[in-house]
């Protein structure tokens, strides 16, 4: 039995490799720069791989060699992430071995010739434990950032094979709120927030928090109380902050994909369905006009 | 060529019905539009009125065609007998042998789904074409299409050779709904109905769900009381692990 995981980039590979483990010796395939390589070698894996593209071509471009080096080995499980780009390379692996493609996976166990494995179903709400027999890619959940502490493995450059027409034309640098992506702590609010003035109590407490501003998709593209660069989203800004404090925000996937890596996770909501109590760590139920104030006098100011 | 749209390919999960032992119950089966789904028509109807090609809508089971025809698809495939549930790759199967089915495809696009991430990499695998995930914008270049996406270093301008998968993401909520002269224009657009039986669904392995459970932590640690009390524990639970000062 082996199992397979592939990464384009370094967060989460140990978590991968550690799913990807209930298949067997695991073999790492890194599908980017050598630096890439040599940053998932100690990420517990049996055997890594590289592959690079050909200079001027995108990650894409190596799905059919990824595909081919994969089902050559014929794993039973193959693990990634979510980001396009290995999605891509994965659907290219799933549609090689006719696997299952299960997503937002959480845990693989082995169980005789089947794997079971956990997934976060309807956003969150429940955990389904899916049976498999046969090959199965995995989606992970999360990529959170860890630590890589086990034995570095030598890492052995794959032989150059197919390529899929799909070139990088260019890359414009994103236009980034001053500070956004860098903030310690970062203060967004929703469609709670009733008009543009109020926006100055939002920023009293960002100010007392040191804090930067967000805001979700509507207050900054169907309202334009808060410029489009601060908007926090699947489309917007992907922020890790060390506190995020969610004001008004009713947690729509879209919103919360911007938050995946934020660590401490607030909301503020007077729906106690809202799916943002879901995400957060913390929550208060209430109307967010009583409660920022109340948060101001805790804080001291 | 021809390009086709894929919509409506997943049930509503404000449809699910959660009880308190982690079971789920479907108040409704109904397919209902993706949030991507508009953008994937926008950006499709770009790429057929750019060469002057018509752009043909794919959907499955109960889903209502007139949803896209309103929105400028020409035509219509309907896999009337389609079941379409949280397997992903029994629906990219489902979805790359309705592609095959149509003549003289060589673009497919289709929302880069959140719910299921996995059925867009999946299509073009079966298809055995280049694919793109995550785009906001495609229009034709020199190369093939010219596909822009947002990526971790800004934005990313990619060319892929036809024939190709692009999954598109919403950048923003959908500006314009169809108002009645597009509805009644959609409703004299030819619609097929096909059979499953009809296509020739490559084999994937199945998933069955084991079972269900409610999440071991339901969520965030909530603070009663007034809003005073409330702020008062918050800011100290917050203190207590070093986010706030």
């Amino acid at each position: 039995m082996s199992a397979w995981v592939v990464l384009t980039r370094p967060e989460g590979a140990a978590a991968a490799v550690r799913a990807a483990a209930a298949g067997g010796a695991v073999t790492v395939l890194a599908v980017g720069p050598r630096e890439l390589a040599d940053a998932v070698a100690s990420a517990g894996a049996d055997e890594v791989l590289w592959l690079e593209p050909q200079p001027g071509f995108a990650i894409e471009s190596c799905a059919p060699q990824v595909a081919d080096l994969v089902a050559a080995d014929s794993p039973q499980l193959v693990v990634g992430g979510v980001e396009p780009q290995v999605r891509a390379l994965l659907g290219a692996v799933a549609a090689r071995l006719g696997a299952a493609v299960l997503s937002e996976v959480s845990t693989v166990r082995a169980d005789g010739m089947s794997f079971v494995l956990e997934r976060a179903g309807l956003g969150g709400a429940v955990v389904q434990g899916v049976r498999t027999v046969g090959p199965v890619v995995a989606l992970l959940a999360a990529d959170e950032d860890e630590p890589v502490d086990g034995t570095a493995v030598g890492v052995r450059a794959a032989e150059a094979g197919a390529t899929a027409p799909v070139r990088v034309v260019r890359t414009q640098a994103a236009a980034t709120a001053d500070g956004l992506g860098t903030a310690l702590t970062v203060v967004s609010v929703g469609r709670g927030l009733r008009s543009r003035d109020d926006l100055a109590m939002v920023e009293q407490l960002a100010a007392a928090l040191d804090a930067q501003i967000g805001c979700s998709m509507p207050v900054a593209d169907d309202l334009g109380w808060v410029p489009k660069d601060h908007y926090v989203g699947r489309s917007g800004q992907q922020i890790g902050p060390r506190l995020y404090l969610a004001l008004g925000i009713s947690g729509a996937p879209q919103h919360l994909e911007g938050i995946r890596r934020a660590k401490v996770v607030v909301a503020v909501n007077s729906d106690p369905a809202a799916p943002i109590f879901r995400r957060a760590d913390y929550g208060v139920v209430g109307d967010l006009y009583e409660v920022v104030p109340a948060l101001l006098d805790a804080l001291g100011h | 060529m021809t390009t086709v749209v894929v919509h409506t390919w997943a049930r509503d999960p404000g449809n699910a019905l959660v009880r308190p032992d982690g079971t789920v119950e479907w108040r409704s089966t109904k397919l209902v539009p993706g949030e991507d789904d508009p953008a994937a028509v926008s950006v499709a109807l770009g790429i057929a009125s750019a060469r002057d090609d018509e752009l043909v809508a794919v959907t499955f089971g109960d889903a209502d065609p007139s949803w896209a025809l309103a929105r400028g698809a020409a035509r219509s495939v309907v896999v009337a007998d389609a079941s379409v549930d949280e397997d992903e790759a029994g629906v990219a199967a489902l979805v790359a042998a309705t592609v095959r089915s149509v003549d003289g495809v060589d673009v497919v696009v289709i929302g880069d789904s959140e719910s299921h991430p996995g059925v867009a990499g999946t299509v073009a695998g079966l298809l055995g074409w280049p694919v793109v995930l995550g785009a906001s914008t495609a229009r034709w270049g020199d190369d093939g299409l010219e596909v822009a996406r947002r990526v971790a270093e800004g934005v990313q301008t990619l060319a892929v050779a036809v024939p190709a998968v692009v999954a598109v993401r919403a950048d923003q909520a959908e500006s314009r709904a169809p108002g009645m002269k597009e509805q009644l224009a959609a409703r004299k657009r030819p619609v097929q109905r096909v059979s499953v039986a009809d296509l020739e669904v490559p084999a994937t392995v199945a998933a069955t769900l084991d079972s269900t459970r409610l999440p071991a932590t339901q969520g965030a640690r909530l603070f009663d009381g007034s809003p005073q009390e409330a702020a008062r524990a918050l800011v100290g639970a917050l203190r207590s692990e070093g986010a706030v000062r």
